[in-house]
């Protein structure tokens, strides 16, 4: 299995600030493996198998970077995040931290490192102790590193919720008092505490009220631009983690199938999964609803434990049906190669993806090259239906979201912004 | 004659901690073969709003305290219990959001679709097996004969949801009410599901409503939109021009606040700040006032009406010629629904007056 980056060689960069003198990585990740046995029996517990939740993956994340893990459920996403943070003991692989691998790292010397790196839970409600008050919650990292005490802690943990957005009045109230955003903000402000470097959030706001998502997305962005935070974000929110990530790579049953700058991806997707994923995301407006082409795929994730052989996706691949049934697909393992610049994808045939109706019909905003690709996608087959959606009335006017940003004066500002 | 016409539906629950103001006065038409979305965020009535028309509150504490629901000119609310259940799954037809719970773990699919159909026709088991077959199969499940004798366990998630779509389209009611029927599946079974759902009601010419917090699923799948604050609707139009000119400053709001799929890079999202408001106060004024950005002096003791927008006096409840309402007393202009603020020079939200803190 190769490493999708050569770590020594081809440093991770964002995409638009490639350059061969990159520094390290904050974090390296190396064919990590995370293997969960499947046991049999009352007593004497046989070991029948194993759910491969992780088979293989690599990633590295630049200091400041946001890189985006997506995929469906259960893909493994959240084990990446979990074995990264060493909650797991990962099954083979070697987990980089500032050039330290950590991987076996055991006592005082990973809780040294456990300091560095944090995590925000998905379920702001699971996540926080009901019998502890906000201040206490935020201030337990401290105690378990031993960091401050006394009035000096109270202040740095009234900071922390000011910080995050909460009045520092409210630290001895209880989580069940606080509405779900804010609880949230609380287990922002809990990883905050130590000053960490990389914040590895696993589905931050998929529990939140969507009124609630921008807040969260927006305090992220700011935190990220105010400490020099790097995130590794875990969503299977597609739009979410476009907006916030600098580099994405996408999941499927233990691999990394397809990994590019954000903008490049979403543009110029090249896995036909990451394509099928991309088209299936529903976009607010009935016009391009209406112009665009789904992929609908046909049955469900196989069985992680028993995963398919060659490529994992050939089972529901609509390339792969449109090219005949490749042998090819089923007998080798498609390795991530590098496409175009820091684009690499896992795909034996990725160069027929570009430039298909597929592809460029992905968020409906590139019409026009429709028309030429339309010819090709009709013999599509049975994976590939055009459903057509568009109310009759056509819908003339669409809201085209402002192409300046112009950001009211209230709320977080954006981490370009200030640059 | 609408098929399905709600007027002032007022809906509480008295619960331990006080009376919820759950529906406050909600009033919708519904044609036959038409495709309805409430879209909302939870708490904000959509899902009880649709269990009062299917008389399914959880009792004592849920009830419905005024208005009508006429069902091809019926009125439901006066129907007793019998007469309801005949038609429950026969006439309207209802699917979940969890499809593991809303079905029964300890029964087979066949148990469960054969018991559904007996139950509103009359056909020997083995006709209405046959029919279960012929369910599954229009759904997509490959092998129904044997499919029919698992367990819901033995199913995945979206498989389930298609088995719940099959039960519900089983007696080919005249209106099927989906609650999030989505929302706990993966975005490319959610694709197969809805592709299904939207496929299989124009077949069959079935009206559906089709509650989500989404408005990408709405977009892509209605006709004409109810966007619902606290137990309110606060604005109604035809799914295009709820898009291309959004005017109620919470369904601005909600367009400003989601990342799209689509944006330009950079493009910042617009949060609607605040929380939404605890029912357990009688509304005061407009709901959604506290969070809004346009709110006037008004908004914070007097709730708007429903109206239509522009000089229209003849109000179009159902289909494509649907008049554009919304409840503002202070409308965002287009030029404000597209920038997600108000634009007018030197405005200020109004401030809360000081007899109406609580």
């Amino acid at each position: 299995m190769t490493p999708f980056i050569a770590p020594e060689t081809v440093p991770s960069a964002s995409m638009e600030s490639m350059s061969s003198t990159m520094p390290r990585p904050l974090l390296e990740v190396e064919d990590l493996r995370m293997y969960f046995a499947i046991t049999s029996g009352i007593l004497l517990s046989r070991h029948v198998g194993d759910v491969r939740a992780v088979d293989g993956l690599s990633l590295s994340i630049q200091k400041g970077e946001t890189v985006g893990l997506v995929g469906e459920s259960g893909c493994g996403k959240s084990t990446v995040g979990r074995a990264i943070l060493r909650l797991y003991r990962p099954t083979a692989g070697r987990v980089i931290f500032e050039g330290q691998d950590i991987t076996k790292a055991e006592g005082s010397t990973l809780r040294a490192v456990r300091r560095r790196m944090q995590m925000i839970f998905q379920d702001p409600y699971a996540s926080l102790n009901p019998r502890m008050t906000a201040a206490g919650i935020v201030s337990e990292p401290l105690e378990i590193h031993g960091v401050s005490s006394g009035r000096e802690r109270a202040q740095r943990v009234r900071d922390l919720l000011a910080t995050v957005g909460l009045d520092p009045d409210y630290g001895d109230r209880y989580p069940h008092e606080f509405s779900g955003g804010q609880r949230q903000r609380i287990g922002v402000a809990r990883a905050l505490a130590l000053h960490p470097d990389l914040i590895v959030a696993d589905e931050p706001i998929s529990a939140l009220d969507v009124s609630i998502q921008a807040q969260i997305i927006n305090l992220l962005e700011h935190l990220q631009e105010e400490f020099g935070l790097t995130y590794l974000f875990i969503a299977h929110d597609l739009s979410v983690v476009r907006h916030i990530s600098d580099r994405i790579a996408v999941m499927y049953l233990g691999k990394i199938v397809e990994t590019a700058g954000s903008r490049d991806l979403y543009e110029r997707p090249l896995h036909p999964y990451a394509v099928a994923l991309l088209s299936a995301v529903p976009i607010p407006d009935p016009a391009i609803e209406g112009r665009r082409r789904r992929i609908i795929l046909t049955g469900d994730v196989p069985n992680p434990s028993n995963p398919p052989s060659g490529c994992r996706f050939h089972t529901r691949c609509w390339l792969r049906e449109r090219l005949g049934n490749p042998e090819r697909c089923v007998e080798e393992e498609p390795i991530l190669r590098e496409m175009a610049g820091r684009h690499d994808v896992a795909c034996h045939f990725a160069e027929e993806v570009d430039g298909t109706a597929e592809q460029v019909q992905v968020t409906g905003r590139r019409a026009g090259a429709g028309a030429a690709g339309e010819a090709g996608a009709q013999g599509a087959g049975t994976a590939v239906s055009s459903t057509s959606r568009e109310p009759e009335t056509g819908a003339t006017q669409v809201v085209v979201a402002p192409e300046t940003p112009t950001a009211p004066e209230g709320p977080a500002p954006r981490r370009r912004d200030r640059g | 004659m609408p098929l399905l016409s709600v007027r002032d539906l007022v809906v509480r629950f008295r619960t331990h901690d006080g009376t919820v103001y759950a529906v406050n006065g909600v009033s919708f038409d519904l044609d036959e073969g038409e495709t309805l979305g409430l879209v909302g965020e939870s708490g904000c009535g959509k899902s009880v709003t649709n269990l009062a028309v299917m008389r399914l509150l959880p009792a004592p504490a849920g009830r419905i305290e005024g208005g009508r629901v006429y069902f091809e000119d019926e009125d439901l609310i006066a129907l007793d219990e019998s007469e309801m259940r005949d038609l429950r799954g026969k006439e309207i037809a209802m699917i979940f959001q969890d499809p593991m719970t809303s079905l029964n773990p300890v029964l087979t699919i066949e148990e469960q679709m054969v018991e559904t159909i007996k139950a509103h026709k009359k056909v020997t088991a083995k006709e209405a097996r046959a029919r279960a077959v012929e369910l599954l199969t229009m759904v997509g499940i490959a092998q129904p004969e044997g499919r029919l004798r698992d367990f819901p366990h033995q199913f995945s998630g979206g498989m389930r949801q298609r088995v719940m779509i099959a039960m519900a389209l089983a007696l080919q009611p005249k209106l099927l009410i989906a609650d999030e029927p989505t929302t706990a599946l993966d975005v490319t079974i959610q694709a197969q599901v809805l592709e299904l759902l939207s496929r299989l009601a124009a077949d069959h010419g079935t009206a559906v409503i089709l509650i989500t917090h989404d408005l990408g699923v709405v977009a892509g799948m209605t006709r004409r939109i109810n966007v619902m604050y606290a137990g309110f609707v606060v604005e109604s139009a035809t799914t295009p021009e709820l898009f291309a000119g959004p005017s109620h400053p919470y369904t601005v709001g909600l367009l400003h606040s989601m990342p799209r799929l689509d944006a330009q890079p950079g493009e910042p999202l617009i949060p609607i700040e605040g929380t939404p408001p605890d029912l357990r106060f009688a509304p005061t004024g407009c709901p959604f006032a506290p969070r809004c950005a346009w709110r006037v002096d008004r908004c914070w003791t007097e709730m708007p009406s429903l109206d239509p927008i522009g000089a229209t006096t003849e109000v179009i409840t159902t289909g494509p010629e649907a008049t554009h309402r919304s409840a503002c007393w202070n409308r965002p202009t287009a030029a404000e629904a597209a920038a997600g603020r108000p634009l007018r020079e030197g405005f200020v939200p109004a401030a809360q007056p000081v007899e109406a803190a609580r």
